[in-house]
């Protein structure tokens, strides 16, 4: 089984088409929710699309995005973001973001905070992410 | 000559006073009925009472909301910091939650904590419900639960369809403008509170 995964590997390996830059997440307290952001930046011809993100931090981690409708605004989940290749994506307060719901801990402003990206094509992509209130 | 001089001199205040009230667009009385309570350090309030004499920004939020409020209260907050860089320092921040049964004093407190917000100018309001939901509609603020959802141990989560608002309220309690909370215009903001303090 090894070796099969070994020669899968060498045969399609994945691909690091996908940078992640300027992660950063709100600081809020334990039980409550926060949000993670930051740019995805596509390099290679192909779209990719990141369909799931996990940390440690929160009891449940989804992605979503900001709507409005007339004066009301609401988040919705959604199942994926696609980035169309020699593309970027940028996961922004008010727009899409990454919903971190019953924090398991404070984070406070300048802490680290680890995350795990997945993308269909790009495979697992670990990003650490600072804690700041935007300016 | 007097009378020439005031033909000439009202038209010029009239001028000058329908462009102030353009400016400001609203000029709703709050102080027309009371609302109870309770802050940030569980002490009984009287709204509007609590701000009157005082111009205040007022937002409204829910502390669960992981985007847009957090984006309003920062608003609020750089609003007040501008304000003090101007030499202004007698605003009023009032933030008030239209999600009551989360959002009890301790919650508000430690919201505005972590956040590093000041209580000298700022407070957190929560109440009863039927009593927020009253004072949410004298500001035509509407907020609605989305996604309820329960975990193991039975307690809800969930999110809120709201009303995405900051309002501008002059020192006598008379609503004055209503403002996009999470997209403020700061300079327009801080000009408005300039033509009241004028």
């Amino acid at each position: 089984m090894k070796i099969l995964l070994f020669l899968l590997l060498i045969l399609f390996p994945p691909q690091d088409n996908i940078k992640i830059k300027d992660a950063w997440v709100r600081p809020s307290s334990e039980k409550m929710s926060s949000a993670l952001y930051f740019t995805i930046e596509n390099t290679g011809e192909s779209a990719d699309t990141l369909f799931k993100v996990d940390s440690d931090i929160a009891e449940k981690v989804e992605i979503h995005e900001t709507y409005t409708e007339g004066e009301m605004m609401g988040m919705r989940k959604v199942d994926f973001i696609a980035i169309p290749g020699k593309n970027s994506f940028k996961l922004k307060p008010g727009a899409h973001h990454v919903m971190l719901m019953k924090l398991k801990k404070d984070i406070k402003d300048g802490n680290e905070v680890k995350f795990v990206l997945y993308f269909r094509r790009a495979g697992e992509i670990s990003i650490t992410a600072k804690a700041k209130q935007p300016n | 000559m007097i009378k020439i001089k005031i033909l000439i001199t009202l038209p010029i205040i009239l001028l000058a006073f329908i462009s102030c009230q353009e400016k400001l667009p609203l000029d709703k009385d709050l102080t027309k009925k009371t609302y109870q309570l309770i802050n940030q350090d569980s002490a009984n309030v009287t709204f509007p009472e609590v701000i009157k004499g005082h111009i205040t920004v007022m937002g409204f939020i829910y502390t669960h909301c992981p985007d847009i409020c957090p984006l309003t209260t920062n608003n609020m907050y750089l609003t007040e910091k501008k304000l003090k860089e101007q030499g202004i320092d007698d605003v009023k921040f009032v933030e008030l939650s239209f999600d009551p049964d989360r959002d009890i004093p301790s919650v508000l407190k430690e919201f505005a904590n972590i956040r590093g917000i000041s209580f000298k100018n700022w407070m957190l309001l929560t109440g009863e419900k039927s009593i927020v939901e009253d004072l949410c509609k004298r500001f035509d603020v509407r907020a609605i639960k989305t996604d309820e959802e329960f975990n193991e141990n039975g307690e809800p989560s969930y999110s809120m369809m709201h009303t995405d608002r900051i309002s501008l309220i002059d020192e006598n309690g008379i609503l004055r403008k209503n403002y996009k909370g999470s997209t403020l215009n700061f300079d327009e903001i801080i000009k408005d509170i300039k033509t009241l303090k004028d």
